[in-house]
């Protein structure tokens, strides 16, 4: 009996027009959305080839350099010397920390475009190499570019209420709803037919069209981490559209007319998907907001220049800090240029700390509460899981940036025993090198599954809601 | 076979339907009589548990159509005054889809068409959309559903109107074909000479009581008729 019905409104569905409208605008908005995606993604590998290019032409001439320095009489500026440990390690030296794309960051832009993915680390004070600021964006939550994941959140769950809004009322208003049910079929089992056939042909058309645009643009499916990534995307996607076909059961169940269902869902489609992400974001940035960044600017600068006065203060202070690096020559060292800016560097690092950090606390504030508000909108729920899933979201980023400082600290560890100890660099291939590790697998789909958690349970909730009323559908009378 | 206990329909303040009892034993062709809006469409309706009774009871073949819609729904068939199908398909398309709802997936093309010859669709249209049928034949392709169930029920609200006299006429035959089958007939109508001629019973209803029942074999057309006026004037 059920086949038959899916049989029946695989007839019905493909002989009308407005599931191949439908598919074709699906297959035009996807092919748009990843092509888009992929640039994006094409644009990042650019950049960070281009920085990897740059930095390996600046060490090979720091290595000519160096030996051409062993010959006698060799003279160097002790600023442009890249044996001197300061110079090598703030100026002339600095290495990238980049943050590879994800293998399938073509399906969703996300935040990349926001989150810087490469920055140029030396000793200098933390402020100058991270900026965190940038992060200060209106909409942030709104979908930025005509990525893949744009199309799923906004025109997927059209495509859904326009194949489902009168599912059940259209046959009550062409009259074939009375002779279907005084045969012995549930309602129920009718709209689960109708559900069924909808859901397969929307999320395969999907899945498929994705997948070739995906293999079309060049994206490698057999890099690490891609098929469970793709895993992840597919359920991620099949939990949003459970969730508009439960609400199009729901509201179908309710006896309105085809005009009324169209209405109440078109409502609701604006209210969770357009109006809730602004309004969370306007409560996040009214409750927690962040510190003006010219004001954040404005202090690191009042800070390096105040540090540049006290140099010579600052030493002595730092010494007494660090008793184990001072040589006993405090006359030498005070003069010493390298360790007064290692000094200067701390002491900025120090006197900026307040104003970042509660920079970054209102940040974290904001964040955490959309985290907590995104269980009001699936379509926030749904951006959050695709940005998980495409590596381009807060999460990853935050999992970089912890590993970029502590490449920082590396670094900076690495060279300023050599600053103290005057000591001549010789060889290049002892430097730390900066490395992304990827988040496990595990953690990622721990994420994308309280996503996908949160989608599924008002599905479940408002399906069970449409399914119990429908078993007393208005009929007649 | 067909069986109404102090069957009771209250909209509110409006009574459509005060506790109505009648059996329609197998064979017998009920016709119910009555004005609009007397209950008779209430009565069908009530009995496919279209809508919930107030109070009362409707059976089909002994079962409560509340308690067991699905079981109930095997046994009848029903034919509304407007038989109304897929547009987009074509005659057989939609018959095959009804008759497998019913129950009945397994017949062939040939035995489908068989069913639209018994109730005299023209030749042909069985293979075209049925958005280009008329209404009279829109109710032929009710009518062959109907058969093609087997049901041991018929439950049929003015299934008639909008028939040409001939049609009409082919169904009175195949209704006292189905009536000599054994099948249990429920019709409302406004056709006093339908209902005399393939009815065995008649009932008049009127502002949702069953006031008067009738064999048909009591008198003539128009002593029926006589009868029915009387009836409807307070």
């Amino acid at each position: 009996m059920f086949s038959r019905i899916l049989r029946h409104e695989w007839r019905l569905l493909s002989g009308d027009a407005t599931l191949w409208l439908v598919t074709a605008v699906c297959a035009a908005a996807i092919g748009y959305g990843v092509w888009n995606g992929a640039r994006w993604v094409r644009f990042q590998q650019q950049a960070i080839a281009d920085a990897s290019a740059e930095q390996a032409k600046r060490y090979d001439a720091l290595q000519t350099q160096i030996t051409a320095l062993r010959q006698p009489g060799a003279s160097v500026s002790p600023f442009a010397d890249p044996r001197n440990p300061s110079s090598l390690g703030g100026r002339l030296g600095p290495k990238y920390a980049t943050l590879p794309p994800a293998p399938l960051a073509a399906l969703a832009i996300g935040q990349s475009d926001l989150l810087p993915y490469y920055f140029k680390v030396s000793t200098d004070a933390r402020e100058n190499i991270v900026s965190t600021t940038e992060i200060e964006n209106p909409n942030r939550l709104l979908a930025g570019r005509f990525d893949l994941a744009f199309v799923i959140i906004f025109f997927l769950p059209l495509l859904i209420l326009a194949l489902t809004y009168n599912m059940v009322s259209a046959e009550q208003e062409q009259g074939t709803l009375a002779l279907v049910l005084s045969q012995p079929v549930g309602t129920g089992t009718l709209v689960r037919g109708k559900v069924a056939v909808r859901a397969t042909v929307l999320v395969g058309v999907l899945v498929v069209l994705a997948g070739a645009a995906l293999l079309i643009t060049g994206v490698n499916l057999t890099a690490a981490g891609a098929v469970p990534r793709l895993l992840m995307w597919i359920v991620a996607v099949t939990a949003y559209a459970a969730f508009w076909f439960g609400l199009a059961v729901c509201v179908s169940s309710l006896g309105q007319s085809s005009t009324a269902n169209a209405t109440i869902l078109a409502t609701t489609w604006l209210a969770l998907v357009v109006v809730a992400p602004s309004l969370f974001n306007l409560i996040a940035t009214s409750f927690y907001p962040v510190p003006s960044r010219v004001e954040m600017v404005q202090a690191v600068r009042e800070a390096s220049d105040e540090a540049n006065k006290e140099g010579s203060k600052l030493l002595a202070r730092y010494y007494e800090d660090h008793p184990e690096l001072a040589t006993g020559d405090a006359a030498q060292a005070m003069t010493d240029f390298n360790v007064v800016r290692v000094a200067v560097n701390d002491d900025v690092e120090n006197r900026v700390r307040p104003v970042v950090q509660r920079y970054e606390r209102q940040i974290a504030a904001q964040q955490q509460t959309l985290d907590r508000l995104r269980f009001f909108s699936p379509a926030i729920l749904m951006q959050s899981a695709l940005n998980d899933v495409a590596g381009s979201g807060v999460d990853r980023h935050r999992h970089f940036i912890s590993q970029l400082d502590a490449f920082h600290a590396q670094w900076r560890a690495h060279f300023v025993p050599l600053i103290f100890a005057k000591a001549r660099v010789t060889s290049l291939d002892t430097l730390p090198s900066f490395t992304f590790v990827e988040e496990s697998t595990a953690v990622l789909w721990g994420r994308v599954g309280t996503g996908v958690m949160a989608l599924l349970l008002p599905s479940l909730a408002l399906a069970w809601f449409g399914f119990r009323r429908l078993r007393r559908y208005p009929v007649a009378g | 076979m067909l069986t109404a206990v102090d069957l009771t329909k209250r909209y509110n303040d409006v009574v459509a339907l005060n506790a109505l009892r009648l059996t329609i034993a197998p064979g017998e062709v009920f016709c119910l009589l009555g004005a609009n809006g007397a209950g008779k469409t209430t009565t069908i309706n009530l009995f496919l548990n279209f809508i919930e009774p107030t109070s009362g009871s409707a059976t089909i073949n002994g079962i409560d159509v509340t308690k067991a819609p699905l079981e109930t729904k095997k046994y009848v068939a029903y034919i509304p005054e407007t038989v109304m199908l897929y547009r987009n398909l074509t005659g057989l398309e939609n018959l095959e889809y009804f008759a497998a709802l019913a129950g009945r997936p397994d017949y062939t093309a040939s035995q489908l068409l068989e069913f639209f010859a018994r109730v005299g669709l023209p030749d042909g249209a069985a293979e075209r959309r049925v958005g280009t049928y008329s209404k009279g034949m829109r109710q032929k392709v009710g009518i062959a559903i109907a058969l093609a169930k087997g049901a041991k029920a018929l439950l049929l609200d003015e299934p008639t109107s909008g028939l040409d006299p001939k049609a009409s006429n082919e169904f009175s035959d195949l209704l006292r074909q189905l009536s000599a089958d054994g099948v249990a007939v429920l019709m409302a109508t406004h056709d006093l000479f339908r209902a005399k001629q393939s009815g065995t019973r008649v009932g008049i209803m009127k502002h949702g009581r069953l006031v008067a029942v009738h064999g048909t074999d009591e008198f003539t057309h128009a002593d029926l008729e006589r009868v029915y006026l009387e009836h409807m004037h307070d």
